[in-house]
């Protein structure tokens, strides 16, 4: 009976126990903390969203412990209502202070807001953002001061902070290192997003929308930002900051996230005072609406990264009813005309590079996709010692919904929006609501997060904004607040409480800047570094408590604390428990040397400036191939240039030649003694119109003279057209015959001279990519047979339909003497072909579908046989790929009207959905327009409903299972796949070359990628440095090397010898040839 | 009253009298039926979205289909079968069946209405109320007019689907990869992409091909203060500021306003995306088609007639001056200002996406204006109400030519093309209209009549 009776409880505890750990984060309602914030928002005839554009951005949030209880308290800002102060009086209670405090504000729109020492009296003060001027709002930007005794006076005047401008936020942080905290004010512009306008408007200074740095003399700021270097604010609509020495020497740095077109602003702090704005130099591309922002290690190498917001919608029923991304001609004009960077619609990822170059990878991270997202909170909420994130979103109509931009806008606000520039309440309401959940990320290894929503926190249906985290408990863990529209405010407890362990700092600093803003801190346990800064500014339209927190999953004793302060002052903590609040002031502290940026040393890779006289620059023509295929998920025009390298003039030197793009000639380069000097040969100059994509140097009529295979493609000339033909380039001694070779009109991809049937005269592979205009058709590759300078087809040889071929190699990789011919490419496995005595003999098929494009034989396990490294696509992009859901691609002519159509899919859920929307697909499948007459009811239906059975059996379906880069591992003759880590997934892998190049008397490999012809809806694949694999485990990102390969697309790699120095040559797809000298140790 | 319409309503009695139970009302169908389903038609092509050439296309084959149904009960009009390239006859009414003619060619008009939209739905509905109706007067000469409705619909539909439109649709986007300083570039706000820059491939209905009537080139492109062509940009810039400043209530902004005709105007603000959307030139076209059919009175036979050929003139109009659009590929004016001379000066109207010579609006009004005057006289003034749906006055004319005239010169006022464009847009237009209009054989030889 007892025994039952616990039993019972037992249970019943470990019920219990089970609940709370289920949600990581407990809603605390209203009645139970006395926190009964909302900002209400009132819509009227006279202020909407049509009459301002950022009605809906909501108001503010901060945390700060403003009575030095050590109990943090909460301040919100209201759009229209009143400012609210709650006291934090323990045991998570608190009390509406806000009248008594006289902080309630007299503005007419609050935006954002921030807790700091402006005064450095030791106690927080609050500043207050608001936009003033337009809609009739006044009212003006206010500081409060802390009067000690839980009442502010409003001094903001006195301070010189009293904007009357477009203000959503603002940052304190001490950008000249003398002390005192500076301020950095975020506003927005009203310029019209009608038309773009050159980026020089960015130049024009203006008060009401400009940003500005504000510089701290003696309490009084200084409108410093014309002489700092910051812009003027013309077209910057402003929503995001985020302060963070992203460069690590010592100066704090801006990332300002700006709407629209503008793009976002990275400024570099020079340590004089003034900032460079360098965000094309070192992000390959930005969030285009761009919001909030948050700044943390999340890769635990001691440097910091970044996240910053956009709206890219997740789910397939609000995504394909919004408005996207640019088309790719409008990107186009943005950037040649008008001198925009990239910029895509989805959250952006920022990897921070020891080169100072950012890897982009929210895509291949999981954190691409949270709908109309403002805040980011990086935190290690579940305290793993992995950085967690959170994401407030939701708009309260979604303007961009494309049946309203369309359909339903016409009849409702036409006429009022011509007449009175009024709308009433019956057009909003035929806008969808955009209330979507928030986002709780589980940070991992790998850089990758998992989503966490509806297992963390529960799925709400409410609009949050700012957002901010504090221990408002005091439990030890980061609980978290937001500001919602028309809701109260929500308080997400955090459950975590001592199941993991943390340390909590905070900082007791020198006057003015009291809470040490700007303090760096390394946390080192168990071999992980971890690395924070305190700027308590951050998310969107808030602050943070300011202090320091680290998770350590069981970890009891942390190893140690480096400190560093603003100063440029250290100090270290060693063996410092868990599960603690320390407070930390400057005791023994030695000067701390940031290290030297400029120059790396013992690099492997020094760039030869002269690039040894070989000055080979691709130029890719204008072609586009989405203007003739609309549907093709990626380009096949842009595979050029061709590289071969060979001692065409039979001095014992290797000479390179380079294939020409359309209508600019090809180009051979020959060796002298000390460098390379460019021959013209008449023949192949005149042979401008191809486009040289592939090409290979051998003796092929065995007179003793190197000759040239070219394999020609483009994807541009199509059909029969001649110059689609291959040719071969005989060397008669002093110039080069052209000889006719059976006929392909394939875009080639791939040249492979080798004497295959032992017969001692030089045969050749012809791989082929594509055919014009028929992307997704099988190309056929050829084997061409040498019968004394004389080609033939190999018919022996199975090539009709190969696949999208882009590389192949011959190699003996069954080790019986007989060389053996293997091939990769698109929407195909590679195929290994067995050489016999009786012809090829395709071996058992790997089912290994990917998107390949490069392929090396190395033993990458060291095991002694031969591996074969494998280029794929990566995952960073929006493919998905895997053996149970595979990315497809249906290739037909799906409407019978003679031409045919691709269309991609990707499973989400269970089901297919096309990449592209329904604006696309009917372009080119018009009876779509008639099938589904809105975008709502297009959006959500999977292939099944779009296409019937009759149309989706007109065609071929491909599909591909695996897109992550890697290698085949030999297993004594059998292969296995083994992808790379993610930092070798976050583009395509293009190009690889072995080479000992530490001379270390072992083979390393050299991989280089990123590719750019994709659609503004893919991105841009630009981040990828490169990467030295010495082994399985041994990888060493190009920007360690010396390699400056991020932001351009390489398409050949070789090492080469000079004057008794090995070179790297590097060919890039429409970007200048870089040689590097490979340095001895 | 001709013999053969006698001779129907007699034998539609005799048939109804023998075979009707229950009390039947002979069909009748009144010109308004016409107008209301042309109306129909513009309305869900203001919703659809379809862009000026498509929508003249869209006007036309329901039109013919009528037409020919209708002329073959017509002693005053014929077929024009054989004026249409690659037309064949359409099927006879069959003998013995109560077929109304005019019914016949409603419901075929509203056949290919629906085929040629896209909101089926939305002509479904209103159909489905007109068939419940004429169901309850007589079901069997509302069937067997049905049933011949359709079958000329089929015809004329296989004949359509040979347009060339169908391939038009998958081939290659208008490019704008090119160094060229003269060749066009989408225009603010929207940056949309050069629309139907193969429409010169679509069949013509009565001209010979598209480049028939290919106008002089437009003045050479140079950004040359001497140059033509940089006094004709400069024109634009200086005409649109002084009728800016005189205001919105100038008589130039309000002939611009009045036939701007852009279907699809895209507002930005903010994160809010809208469109105000407004009928096609063709449309417009179409609508004074009405106003001068229903002030003549005009029987259902001439209404459609009149209809007929003016659509058939918008739509060869725009063949004709889509060839030329994309063969001179010419930028337009508001780039090339705000490139040279000033980044912040916008049109009056928001400039359409696609090359600017020659002006559609020009070619197609002079084409239109051509083919009304041929029917209802020069010199017919009218009162013109088609843009009141759409916000703005009436505004008289004293002739369809006087019309043409304004629609021409608007587009300069409205700063989206230049003077050349315009006025040899419009004789582009006149110049075809008279063509069509001879060779668009309509009405019998007169001779023949009298023989008759």
């Amino acid at each position: 009976m007892t025994k039952t009776i616990v039993g019972l409880l037992l249970m019943l505890a470990l019920g219990l126990v089970g609940c709370t750990d289920s949600m990581l984060f407990e809603a605390k309602d209203a009645k139970s903390t006395g926190i009964d914030f909302t900002n209400t928002l009132r819509e009227t005839e006279e202020l909407n969203i049509l009459d301002y554009l950022y009605f809906y951005n909501g108001g503010g949030v901060a945390i700060g412990d403003i009575n030095n209880d050590s109990l943090p308290d909460i301040f919100f800002t209201g759009n229209q209502v009143k400012n609210k102060l709650y006291l934090n009086k323990g045991n998570l209670t608190f009390q509406d202070i806000s009248e008594m405090a006289g902080v309630e504000g007299k503005s007419s729109w609050n935006t954002g807001t921030v807790m700091a020492d402006v005064n450095g009296d030791g106690f927080l003060d609050i500043y207050v953002c608001a936009v003033v001027g337009i809609n009739g709002f006044n009212g003006f930007n206010e500081l409060y001061i802390n009067n000690g005794d839980n009442t502010f006076t409003e001094r903001a005047a006195e301070y010189g902070v009293d904007f009357d401008s477009y203000s959503s936020n603002a940052t304190f942080f001490d950008y000249d290192l003398d002390g005192d905290l500076d301020m950095y004010l975020l506003n927005h512009a009203v310029h019209t997003q009608n038309s773009y306008g050159d980026v020089s408007l960015r130049n024009k200074r203006t008060y009401e929308t400009g940003d500005k740095l504000l510089r701290n003399d003696n309490g009084k700021f200084i409108d410093v930002s014309e002489q700092a270097g910051i812009y003027g604010g013309l077209n910057a609509y402003g929503l995001g900051v985020a302060v963070s020495d992203f460069n690590l020497d010592g100066y704090p740095d801006l990332y300002v996230g700006n709407d629209f077109h503008e793009d976002d602003y990275y400024y570099l702090n020079n340590g004089d005072g003034t900032f460079t704005e360098s965000l094309k130099h070192f992000f390959g591309h930005s969030s285009r609406f761009s919001m909030g922002s948050d700044v943390a290690d999340i890769n635990n190498d001691g440097r910091p990264d970044l996240i910053s917001l956009d709206m890219l919608p997740e789910k397939e029923t609000v995504l394909k009813a919004s408005e996207g991304d640019d088309n790719v001609q409008i990107q186009k004009i943005r950037i040649k005309e008008f001198g925009y960077h990239y910029q895509f619609t989805r959250n952006m990822l920022y990897i921070n590079q020891p080169d100072g170059h950012f890897m982009e990878t929210a895509l291949l991270s999981g954190v691409a996709a949270t709908d109309w997202s403002w805040s980011a909170l990086f935190g290690d909420y579940d305290q793993d010692g992995h950085q967690d994130l959170f994401v407030a979103n939701g708009i309260k109509k979604r303007p961009n919904d494309l049946d309203f931009v369309k359909f339903v806008s016409n009849d409702q606000i036409q006429k009022k929006i011509d007449n009175t520039k009024l709308v009433d309440n019956k057009a909003l309401d035929l806008m969808p609501n955009g209330a979507e959940h928030n986002y709780i990320f589980k940070g991992g290894t790998d850089i990758t997060f998992k989503d966490k929503s509806g297992e963390w926190m529960s799925k709400d249906t409410i609009i949050s904004g700012a957002s901010a985290y504090g221990d408002l408990d005091g439990d030890g863990d980061l609980d978290l607040v937001t500001n919602n529209l028309n809701k109260k405010a929500s308080i997400l407890i955090n459950t975590t409480d001592r199941k993991t362990n943390y340390l909590k700092l905070k900082f007791k600093h020198k006057a003015p800047n009291t809470f040490g803003i700007g303090t760096k801190v390394y946390s080192y346990h168990q071999g992980v570094v971890q690395f924070k800064e305190l700027f308590p500014s951050k998310g969107f339209q808030a602050s943070s408590e300011p202090i320091i927190h680290f998770g350590y999953g069981d970890t009891n004793v942390v190893d140690s604390l480096k400190i560093i302060w603003p100063n440029k002052t250290a100090q270290t903590l060693t063996k410092i428990k868990t599960n603690q609040t320390l407070l930390v002031q400057p005791e023994h502290t030695s000067p701390y040397a940031y290290p030297k940026k400029s120059k790396m040393h013992n690099l492997l890779f020094t760039k030869v400036e002269d690039n040894l006289g070989m000055d080979f620059m691709h130029v890719e023509d204008n072609y586009t191939d989405f203007i003739r295929e609309k549907l093709m998920p990626y380009k096949a025009s842009d595979r050029g240039p061709a590289m071969a390298i060979g001692d065409l003039n039979n001095d014992g030197k290797d000479d390179i030649f380079f294939g020409g793009s359309k209508r600019i000639p090809s180009k051979i380069y020959v060796q002298q003694d000390s460098s390379f000097v460019s021959v013209v040969l008449p023949t192949i100059a005149n042979d401008s119109i191809k486009e040289a994509v592939a090409a290979g140097i051998a003796d092929f009529n065995a007179d003793g003279l190197k000759d040239l295979f070219v394999a020609s493609g483009g994807a541009d000339y199509f059909g029969k057209a001649a110059p689609l033909l291959d040719d071969l380039y005989l060397q008669n001694g002093t110039t080069f015959d052209q000889m006719p070779v059976p006929p392909s009109f394939e875009n080639g991809s791939v040249v492979r001279p080798f004497d295959y049937d032992s017969d001692g005269d030089m045969d050749v592979f012809v791989g082929n990519h594509t055919v014009t205009g028929q992307f997704g058709q099988a190309s056929n590759s050829y084997l061409l047979q040498n019968h004394q300078g004389s080609f033939s087809i190999d018919d022996t040889f199975k090539g009709n339909e190969l696949g999208m071929v882009t590389d192949a190699i011959w190699d003996d990789f069954d080790k019986d003497g007989l060389i053996d011919l293997i091939v990769v490419g698109e929407w195909m496995s590679p195929k290994l072909f067995k050489n016999t005595p009786s012809g090829f003999q395709e071996r058992q098929p790997l089912n290994l579908n990917g998107l390949w494009q490069t392929l090396l034989p190395f033993d990458v396990d060291q095991d002694g046989d031969t591996d074969y490294i494998l280029g794929n696509w990566g995952t960073n992009s929006k493919f998905t790929a895997s053996v149970d859901q595979p990315l497809k691609m249906l290739y037909g002519d799906f409407d019978s009207n003679g031409q045919t159509e691709t269309i991609t899919l990707i499973e989400k859920n269970g089901a297919y959905y096309p990449l592209e929307g329904l604006d696309e697909l009917s372009s080119q499948l018009v009876f779509l327009r008639k099938k589904f007459k809105s975008y709502q009811s297009f959006a959500g239906q999977s292939i099944d409903n779009i296409l019937d059975e009759a149309r989706l059996n007109k065609g071929k379906t491909l599909s591909v299972t695996e897109l992550r880069s890697g290698f085949l591992r030999n297993n004594g003759g059998s292969f296995t796949f083994v992808p790379f880590n993610n930092n070798l997934q976050v583009a395509p892998i293009m190009a690889a070359v072995c080479y000992d190049f530490d001379h270390d008397g072992t083979e390393e490999v050299l991989i280089g990628g990123n590719y750019f012809g994709v659609k503004p809806y893919q991105g841009r694949f630009d981040s990828f440095p490169g990467a030295l694999l010495k082994s399985e485990k041994n990888v060493i990102l190009g920007n360690m090397l010396g390699l400056d390969f991020t932001q351009k697309s390489i398409r050949h790699l070789a090492t080469i010898t000079l004057n008794h120095q090995p070179y790297l040559i590097a060919v890039f797809n429409n970007d200048k040839t870089q040689v590097y000298k490979i340095n001895t140790k | 009253m001709k013999l053969t319409s006698r001779f129907l309503v007699l034998f539609t009695a005799t048939a109804c009298f023998i075979s009707c139970s229950k009390q039947t009302t002979p069909i009748v169908i009144h010109p308004d039926d016409f107008h209301r389903s042309v109306d129909r038609v513009t309305e869900i092509m203001i919703h659809d979205i379809f862009s000026p050439p498509v929508a003249s296309r869209i006007y036309a084959y329901p039109n013919i289909a009528a037409y020919e149904i209708l002329a073959q009960n017509s002693v005053e009009y014929q077929s024009i079968s054989n004026s249409l390239t690659g037309l064949s006859p359409i099927p006879r009414i069959p003998e013995n069946e109560p077929v109304n003619y005019e019914l016949a060619a409603l419901i075929a008009h509203m056949d290919l209405s629906k085929q040629l939209i896209f909101s089926e739905d939305r002509i479904e509905a209103y159909r489905d109320s007109l068939y419940t109706i004429w169901k309850k007067q007589n079901q069997k000469e509302f069937d067997a007019s049905k049933t011949y409705g359709l079958s000329v619909a089929q015809h004329i539909s296989s004949w359509m689907n040979k347009d060339n439109y169908k391939q038009t649709r998958t081939m290659p986007k208008f490019s704008i990869d090119s160094d060229d300083p003269s060749r066009w570039q989408p225009t603010p706000p929207a940056y949309m992409s050069g629309i139907e820059p193969h429409w010169s491939k679509i069949r013509p209905f009565v001209i010979d091909s598209s480049n028939q009537f290919k106008p002089t080139p437009p003045p050479e492109f140079s950004m040359e203060p001497e140059s033509e062509f940089y006094k004709e940009l400069k024109e634009v810039y200086d005409i649109s500021n002084e009728i800016t400043a005189k205001g919105d209530d100038s008589e130039e902004v309000a002939i611009a306003k009045f036939w701007d005709c852009n279907p699809y105007v895209s507002v930005t603000r903010g994160h809010l995306m809208f469109a105000t959307k407004k009928i096609t030139p063709g449309a417009h076209w179409i609508g004074i088609t009405k106003i001068a059919a229903q002030k003549t009175n005009a029987n259902v036979m001439e209404t459609v007639h009149a209809y007929t050929k003016t659509s058939i003139a918008i739509a060869d109009a725009f063949i004709s001056c889509w060839d030329e659009k994309y063969r001179s590929n010419l930028i337009r004016p508001e780039t090339l200002i705000n490139q040279h001379i000033d980044d912040s000066w916008q049109p009056v109207l928001q400039t359409p996406p696609f090359p600017e010579y020659t002006s559609g609006h020009s070619v197609v009004s002079g084409a239109a204006a051509t083919a009304l005057t041929s029917i209802f006289g020069d010199n017919f003034a009218f009162d013109d109400d088609t843009e009141v749906p759409y916000g703005l006055p009436v505004r008289s004319f004293e002739s369809f030519n006087k019309a043409a005239d304004e629609a021409a010169i608007s587009r300069m006022y409205g700063g989206i093309h230049y003077r050349a464009a315009v006025e040899v847009g419009v004789k582009q237009g006149r110049d075809l209209g008279a063509f069509v209009v001879a060779n668009l054989k309509t009405k019998a030889n007169k001779d023949l009549v009298k023989n008759d």
